[in-house]
């Protein structure tokens, strides 16, 4: 089996309980780094938790944008002959963005001002990636047939419209 | 890949339009955000060249109702059709739930539409993936032009065994563009 056929099969089944306890990590690293925004997404582009003061609707651009940029990054990186690059890193005159792989589905991003230098941002992104990528491992292995919400998509034929 | 939230009570679907260029990818996507209610959807994100072909995607978030308490929020993705983006409709692709392929109905465009549609397949299946799990549904689009294939001949260029749904459209005024989308949001609800 290829890596990727592995890899694309995987959903995240987030827990009440897992989405507390990242946002209230991703509370106190905030504090702590002085990052502007921290931004999980999966590499669907999908956001899975932030904190900061991004509003959802822009963080849900980020998240697509982001995975956007790591995916077309990823496809240099085959070109180039290497299986994937890990992190990327933008910077500007006022904002950086630091993005980088911490399990193999899941991206953080996160959004510093000017004042962090480099090596700062790199050590943030690694603590913090590394304190999330637990929880997060938990939620990719959990198994969709036992614990995805049961039912959700029987008889659903006369609700699809009224969603729109 | 779909995302489950129980704290938000929420869950996540990626939907790639796909097809070759010019067919109108861009233009339905278009059309659901002009159609679709403020508090439904996010803002519209065109990465496109200076001449409005698209470049790396199109993305519009959508924020649908609930179904069993669990509300549905749908990421819509364009790939750019053209020739020399392949890499980046791969990238696009990637971990994508379902796929809308918006086919051009001009005869002239025939041999575009099964490159693109093998293209897919073969990205698909660099992934691992095929259309054995992920929902596909078409969009015959352009029916309102001059010299298009019958929906017969779509059918044998495309959906041979009619094993995914179809629905004839005009991407520029909507036609059928919705009703394609609600079958598929169907489709991946449906496989959780």
């Amino acid at each position: 089996m290829q890596e990727d056929e592995r890899l694309s099969k995987v959903q995240i089944v987030l827990t009440e309980e897992e989405s507390n306890a990242i946002n209230e990590m991703f509370g106190e690293y905030l504090a702590d780094s002085e990052a502007k925004d921290i931004i999980l997404l999966n590499k669907s582009g999908e956001l899975i938790a932030k904190s900061g003061d991004i509003t959802s609707d822009a963080a849900v651009m980020v998240s697509a944008l982001a995975a956007g940029v790591f995916s077309a990054t990823n496809e240099l990186a085959r070109l180039l002959g290497e299986k994937e690059f890990t992190i990327t890193f933008h910077q500007g005159q006022e904002t950086n963005i630091h993005i980088s792989l911490i399990t193999p589905t899941v991206l953080l991003a996160i959004i510093f001002d000017n004042r962090a230098p480099i090596g700062a941002i790199r050590f943030w992104a690694k603590k913090i990636g590394n304190s999330v990528k637990e929880i997060i491992k938990k939620a990719e292995t959990r198994s969709k047939k036992q614990e995805a919400p049961k039912g959700i998509g029987q008889d659903i034929g006369n609700e699809i419209d009224n969603l729109f | 890949m779909s995302t489950f939230n129980f704290a938000r009570k929420e869950i996540s679907f990626k939907i790639v339009y796909y097809g070759p260029a010019l067919s109108g990818k861009t233009t339905s996507l278009r059309f659901i955000y002009g159609k679709l209610p403020e508090k439904v959807k996010g803002g519209f994100t065109s990465i496109a060249t200076e001449t409005e072909r698209t470049l790396f995607f199109d993305f519009l978030p959508l924020e649908l109702g609930s179904i069993k308490g669990f509300k549905i929020r749908l990421s819509l993705y364009t790939v750019p059709g053209q020739f020399i983006y392949k890499l980046t409709r791969k990238s696009v692709l990637r971990s994508t739930d379902g796929i809308i392929f918006v086919a051009d109905s001009q005869r002239r465009k025939k041999e575009e539409n099964i490159y693109s549609y093998n293209d897919m397949l073969e990205n698909l299946d660099d992934f691992g993936e095929s259309l054995d799990k992920i929902p596909l549904v078409f969009q015959y689009n352009k029916r309102d032009m001059e010299d298009i294939m019958s929906v017969e001949e779509m059918q044998e260029m495309l959906n041979k065994e009619n094993k995914y749904p179809y629905f004839e459209t005009v991407a520029l005024q909507g036609i059928g563009v919705l009703e394609a989308l609600k079958m598929m949001t169907k489709l991946v609800v449906s496989k959780i």
